[in-house]
């Protein structure tokens, strides 16, 4: 077993090797230099600062920060096979670098760009490129609020999209669903409920922990496969007449969760309504955005006159079930775990 | 004349809205959006092109079908043809005068309600096509996509025709016909400046 | 939990390196949102893939349901194997000669509303399937990521063609079609000047 997982480990190695040194050989001569920022304490940030050796030489670029600013220990070097890699802690004082212009004097004698990426404790994250005809980058001071709406919708598309276990609920959702006006109201409810806990929880006023929520949403999953099946059977039940209610009460779940990913996106200091407003709109784009996909395939695969057969049409519900049950499994043991 | 400045920069701003939202997650796309963005733009900013796609409508909507759908389908093909030429670089005289005169030509058919045989009738754009796509599909700058900048053009020139289509829609009144034949008249006499203009 | 916070720095770092390894990489882009997406948003984001494809889905509908379907099942899993042969191959080629021609064809069948047998057009998915698939593979480099990305790219265009395929089958309107067959003329003109680019380039 253990000289199995040796020899993989050699393979994976050199594969990642091959994999890496072979489009590096053909690489072009111009790579860029990295400047990342990340503010670790108002005011206070590390700076990570990468510039490329070419033929044995130090790219001739500098990094230069604002005057006025300290360092809060020595700096770091450390010597790569391809580059230099410097770290820095510093401190900008309460104004932090907002505004501030960051230079990378002799950048303007190369042919290559320095990428920077910004990470502020707000949430703000920008990236920029400084270029030879601008060797430098400015800290923009605030976000106009249309921009913060952007930031904060595409969040929301983004995690409603990445979130397999929110769009799994959906789509058991729609399985159940019989007709149109069942469908309209299904769905609305759930849109209703999130957004109530979303809006609770974003303001502070509730919170739901981490693990037991995700153990509770992974369960909401699970409720909707034994439901799925009996809609088949031609059984009915409370949920199959009334999917609505159990998409209002499990959506109010389903908004913790989406609060956890907001937060984890970073709130911004003053403009909480709208990041929120902003990324519940993303939320419901992403989320009608695939309810419409799947009414879609499902009326083209008519249209096509696909007659699928037995075991693609339970696949659906079985995925749901599955997956719900894989999950609750899952979250639960973690659950345990940190329990103990 | 007067609507091309709000159309443009309404075009524009749709464009860059639709583009924004694309090259958002993909960063390394940029120049090769901005090859579209070229392209779309390049038939919309010369006004002589302009007029000349715009009265392919006009006057493919005045002769009902069939030629309502052959002259926009036959058009972008033999443009390109006129690209693919010009890119060989085979040299075709007077291109310049080629625009123009199609301008005052087409115009012309317009106003006169021309109704020639559809054979002739795709011949005669045929004809002018070429010259458009020689002076016009051939102008890509450098490091853009060759790809992106040849949609862009050709669906520049499409939604340049449907849009004449569009306005030809006025045909089935009596003052719509009316109003055509003024507007075919219109872009005529822009021929004639541009022929001018080119002569001069 | 994942955070979204460490997706986009992913994303970004992800596009540094793929700078700086040079045009060998800039095949792939990374969403930060995982391998699926990854190669969904590949096809999504690239013309000369998504056109060709998108050109014989309206060729599939104009011909039918039956059609449709053939081509539905035929297009992503030619290309998933044209993926799968490419992956072992590290050089890329960025000629836009082969692209061009497909669009002239298959641009040409849809304006032309050609009466092609089902053979024919299922012979036409498969082969264009294998090429741009393959041409996708190579640069993508060997690995589970990839053949992730490589499902996640099949099942796009998988959707896009059930999608398209079936909406032109539902059109029956006279001036629809034409519309349709206006679109391929569209098509067939863009790949006949990329003819001329790629022809001058060379």
């Amino acid at each position: 077993m253990n000289r199995f997982r040796c020899s993989a480990c050699w393979l994976l190695t050199v594969l990642a090797v091959l994999l890496v040194a072979i489009p590096a050989a053909m690489a072009h001569e111009s790579r860029p230099a990295y400047l990342e920022i990340q503010e670790t304490a108002p005011g206070q940030y590390t700076l990570l600062w990468r510039t490329p050796m070419m033929a044995g030489r130090r790219l001739p670029v500098v990094l230069r920060v604002p005057d006025g600013i300290r360092g809060l220990r020595e700096p770091v070097v450390q010597s790569l096979s391809d580059s230099i890699l410097e770290r820095r802690w510093i401190d900008a004082g309460p104004q932090g670098l907002a505004g501030k212009r960051i230079e990378f004097p002799g950048l303007q004698f190369t042919i290559t760009d320095a990428l920077v990426r910004v990470e502020l404790l707000d949430g703000r994250t920008m990236q920029m490129i400084a270029r030879p005809s601008q060797p430098w980058v400015e800290i923009a001071a605030s976000q106009p609020w249309w921009q913060v709406m952007g930031t904060y919708t595409v969040e929301g598309v983004r995690h409603i999209l990445f979130g397999a276990d929110h769009l799994l609920f959906v789509l058991g959702l729609l399985l159940l669903v019989k007709d149109g006006w069942m469908l309209v109201k299904t769905i609305t409810a759930f849109t209703i409920a999130h957004s109530i806990t979303l809006a609770i929880a974003t303001f502070g006023y509730a919170s739901a922990p981490a693990l037991p929520l995700n153990a509770a949403i992974a369960l909401s999953i699970l409720f909707l496969g034994p439901e799925i099946v009996r809609s088949w059977r031609g059984e009915t039940s409370f949920t199959i007449r009334h999917p609505w209610v159990v998409a209002f009460a499990f959506g109010l779940l389903h908004g913790f969760g989406f609060a956890t990913a907001l937060t984890d996106a970073g709130l911004p200091r003053g403009d909480l309504p709208l990041a929120l407003l902003s990324f519940n709109i993303g939320v419901e784009i992403g989320q009608l955005a695939f309810v419409a996909l799947i009414l879609a395939l499902a009326r083209s695969f008519q249209v096509l006159e696909i007659h699928w057969p037995r075991w693609v049409q339970v696949l659906p519900g079985y995925t749901v079930g599955a997956l719900g049950a894989f999950w609750t499994l899952q979250r639960v043991a973690l659950l345990v775990g940190a329990l103990r | 004349m007067k609507t091309r400045l709000p159309l443009r920069s309404a075009l524009a701003v749709a464009l860059m809205a639709t583009l924004w939202a694309q090259t958002a997650g993909a960063h390394l796309l940029k120049g090769e959006a901005s090859g579209f963005l070229t392209g779309f733009l390049h038939p919309i900013s010369g006004a002589d092109h302009m007029l000349a796609m715009i009265a392919v409508g006009l006057w493919g909507a005045q002769l009902g079908a069939p030629a309502l759908w052959v002259l926009p389908v036959a058009f972008p093909l033999v443009m390109a043809m006129g690209g693919v030429l010009g890119l060989l670089g085979v040299p075709i005289p007077g291109v310049e005068y080629g625009i123009a005169a199609s301008a005052v030509m087409l115009g012309a058919a317009v106003a006169f309600e021309l109704r020639p045989p559809i054979v002739v009738a795709g011949v005669l754009v045929g004809f002018f096509a070429i010259f458009h796509g020689h002076a016009h599909g051939t102008e890509r700058p450098p490091g853009q996509s060759a790809l992106l900048y040849s949609m862009g053009f050709v669906i520049a020139t499409g939604c340049l025709h449907a849009l004449g289509i569009g306005i030809g829609a006025v045909h089935r009144w009596s003052w719509g016909q009316k109003l055509l034949r003024a507007s075919g008249a219109m872009v005529a006499a822009g021929g004639v400046f541009f022929l001018w203009r080119a002569a001069a | 939990m994942r955070t979204a916070r460490s997706a986009g720095t992913r994303a970004f770092v992800a596009l540094a390196v793929a700078l700086s390894c040079g045009p060998a990489r800039a095949h792939l882009n990374s969403t930060g949102m995982g391998p699926i997406y990854d190669g969904l948003t590949h096809f999504l984001m690239s013309p000369e893939d998504l056109v060709p494809a998108l050109a014989l889905a309206l060729l599939a509908g104009l011909r039918g349901a039956a059609y449709g379907r053939r081509a539905l099942f035929t297009l992503p899993a030619a290309w998933l194997l044209g993926i799968l042969c490419g992956l072992a191959v590290t050089t890329t080629s960025t000629t836009t000669l082969g692209p061009a021609i497909w669009f002239l064809v298959l641009g040409g069948l849809v304006l032309a509303d050609a009466k092609l047998s089902l053979r024919a057009m299922t012979t036409l998915a498969v082969l264009l399937g294998l090429v741009h698939g393959y041409f996708n593979g190579t640069g993508m480099g060997l690995s589970a990521p990839s053949i992730i990305a490589a499902l996640g790219l099949a099942a796009a265009v998988f959707v896009l063609v059930v999608l398209v395929a079936a909406l032109v089958v539902t059109l029956r309107a006279h001036w629809a079609r034409i519309a349709v067959r206006v679109g391929g003329s569209w098509i067939a003109a863009s790949g006949l000047l990329m003819l001329g680019w790629s022809i001058r380039g060379s």
